[in-house]
């Protein structure tokens, strides 16, 4: 009969042996990269056209309602959308609930236009070709304002450069004035914008999120509330996909199929244990 | 050592051998990123201090997955880093973008008469709700703060019953409510069992009637007003399958995303600490 001190130290050890195999098939795909061929999704496509169909000039509303916790997943689409927004000539204004973050916005400004210069010898400037308006207090007031009184909400950008007069928010005033709204988001950010700010003024909006928070945004997708999304790493990866510059999204979707694998073969593994315990008894313990 | 450990010899040679483990991975760790990062010999001191920040963050991320081993003295070190840190860069965030150029510089460095007189206007009685607030701390006036929740939640529901109505509840019924409507009216105009027929009639009716049914049955289920017997039973049985399959699908996604965490991890480990390039 096994002792409960037995089973403990057993199920310790296979605890740790769950961890390895993960860590394994996480880190092996990275030394053995083949190409993997996937599909984007179509929520996400319906995001990349919208902003592939605009004109050079037309300015997007980007909210980066994210920290360093959630880099992994929504920094590669910040990277993704600002590289696509560059490359049209269609202007981000990105602002943020999240002030954690900032700085890493500020990188992400920073390597896009760097990126944008050396692929395509664009000169991107902060101001002109983008605005970074970083942190506001307020939450729903905030998108209140925004919805109202852009420039009033932010009267200058986070470089302390005022926003009356700046290039490139010319033309805006409000949030109807954006061809289009996109939130990422770590937490509930999105039904905000949807609910204080794009159903009021009529703006598209799309998002991108964790994957934690992805099922929730189907309802919006699916009433037309939004014009798609991005969920987590894959939804990254579709997006570096379709605009054939591929990072961290391509790069981890092989150690994701493979981790997945492993998840689901432990699933079924730990099933068929319990169902035959179940089945044919217990008798050795 | 750990009090609990001090009569049990197994123990106590366990938890030597596991300390000297730790030891030499510290020094395997030095080691590896004195080679790869080699922040003694940098062109400045900027990609000095680059490349010891680059160390620091994959001490850290490599000591915060040792607690999946068990709980470490290193994992304690950093995670209340981690929370010292983390509260010391929102204080100075909240003074650098809130507080500094949204009160104290407004009213402390105004540059002219009328622009005092202006900041005084919009920014007193805000001033005075936020110390309101701080009242909580003391037992004696904490009543006080009462008045600033009570102003803080009529204001955010006042906003939030006409947009929230809105958004989660006409604009969902209208959209489930049309794909039948469209149905419908197309239904006389196409041949019955057509590819169109299927996409545009069939279709939307089958998806309409399925998030009716789960709507339904999982409200049923949190309904407990009336005893689950017999119909009641089927529909809440129903609902429990709804339930199952939303929650499932939910498990999915976080399992996705905790992977994504570690892909993330893993990548910076790989890619900025040990400087491997990528296939």
């Amino acid at each position: 009969m096994r002792t409960p001190e037995i089973n403990r130290k057993r199920f310790e050890l296979a605890r740790r042996c769950v961890y390895v195999v993960i860590a394994l098939a996480v880190i092996i795909p990275y030394f053995f990269n083949p190409k993997q061929e996937f599909k984007p999704m179509a929520e996400v496509v319906s995001v990349y056209e919208k902003i592939d169909a605009m004109k050079p000039g037309d300015q997007v509303l980007m909210a980066f309602d994210y920290d360093p916790s959630s880099e992994a997943e929504l920094y590669p689409m910040s990277m993704a959308l600002l590289r696509h927004c560059f490359k049209k000539g269609v202007i981000p204004v990105i602002v943020t609930h999240w002030f954690a973050g900032l700085g890493l916005f500020e990188k992400a400004c920073n390597e896009a236009a760097e990126d944008a210069n050396s692929m395509w010898g664009k000169k991107i400037v902060s101001g002109r070709d983008y605005a970074l308006l970083g942190f506001r207090p307020g939450w729903t007031d905030l998108i209140v304002k925004i919805e109202r009184d852009l420039k009033g909400a932010y009267e200058t950008d986070y470089f302390k450069q005022p926003t009356r007069g700046m290039k490139a928010l010319e033309g805006v005033n409000s949030l109807e004035d954006f061809e289009l709204m996109i939130d990422l988001a770590a937490g509930a950010t999105v039904e905000f914008w949807i609910a204080y700010g794009t159903d009021k003024s009529g703006t598209p909006m799309a998002a991108g999120t964790t994957a934690v928070s992805a099922p929730d945004l189907y309802p919006f997708y699916k009433s037309g509330q939004m014009i798609g999304f991005m969920g987590g790493l894959r939804g990254a990866a579709d997006y570096e996909k379709l605009l054939k510059i591929p990072d961290r999204g391509e790069r981890g979707m092989l150690a994701q199929s493979a981790a997945h694998i492993i998840i689901i073969l432990l699933v079924l593994g730990a099933n068929v244990h319990m169902f035959a315990k179940r089945l044919f008894g217990n008798k050795r313990d | 050592m750990p009090d609990d450990l001090q009569d049990n010899p197994k123990s106590i040679i366990r938890h030597y051998v596991e300390m000297g483990v730790l030891a030499l991975l510290l020094v395997v760790f030095l080691a590896v990123s004195l080679w790869r990062q080699d922040p003694l010999h940098q062109k400045d001191a900027a990609a000095t201090m680059k490349a010891i920040g680059l160390i620091l963050a994959a001490g850290l991320t490599l000591t915060m997955y040792s607690f999946l081993y068990r709980d470490n003295p290193l994992f304690k070190i950093a995670e209340n880093l981690y929370v010292g840190v983390a509260l010391g860069y929102m204080a100075m965030f909240v003074w650098r973008q809130a507080l500094r150029p949204m009160v104290y510089e407004p009213i402390f460095h105004a540059p002219t008469w009328s622009a005092l007189q202006t900041a005084l206007l919009h920014k007193t009685v805000p001033i005075i709700v936020g110390f309101m607030l701080l009242t909580r701390l003391s037992r004696k006036h904490g009543w006080i703060s009462r008045y600033a929740y009570a102003l803080m939640i009529g204001w955010a529901a006042g906003l939030a019953i006409p947009n929230i109505t809105n958004t989660y509840i006409l604009k969902q019924l209208y959209a489930a409510v049309t794909p039948l409507q469209q149905a419908i009216t197309s239904a006389p105009n196409t041949p019955a069992f057509s590819y169109d027929w299927f996409v545009g009639t069939a279709g939307p009716v089958v998806g309409t009637l399925v998030i009716l049914i789960g709507t339904v049955s999982v409200l049923f289920y949190f309904f407990f007003s009336v005893e689950h017997k017999k119909v009641g039973r089927a529909v809440s049985t129903v609902g429990i399958w709804f339930l199952m399959v939303s929650f499932g699908a939910s498990f999915g996604y976080t399992v996705m995303g905790r992977l994504s965490l570690l892909i993330g991890r893993v990548q910076f480990l790989l890619d900025e600490w040990l400087k491997i390039p990528s296939t």
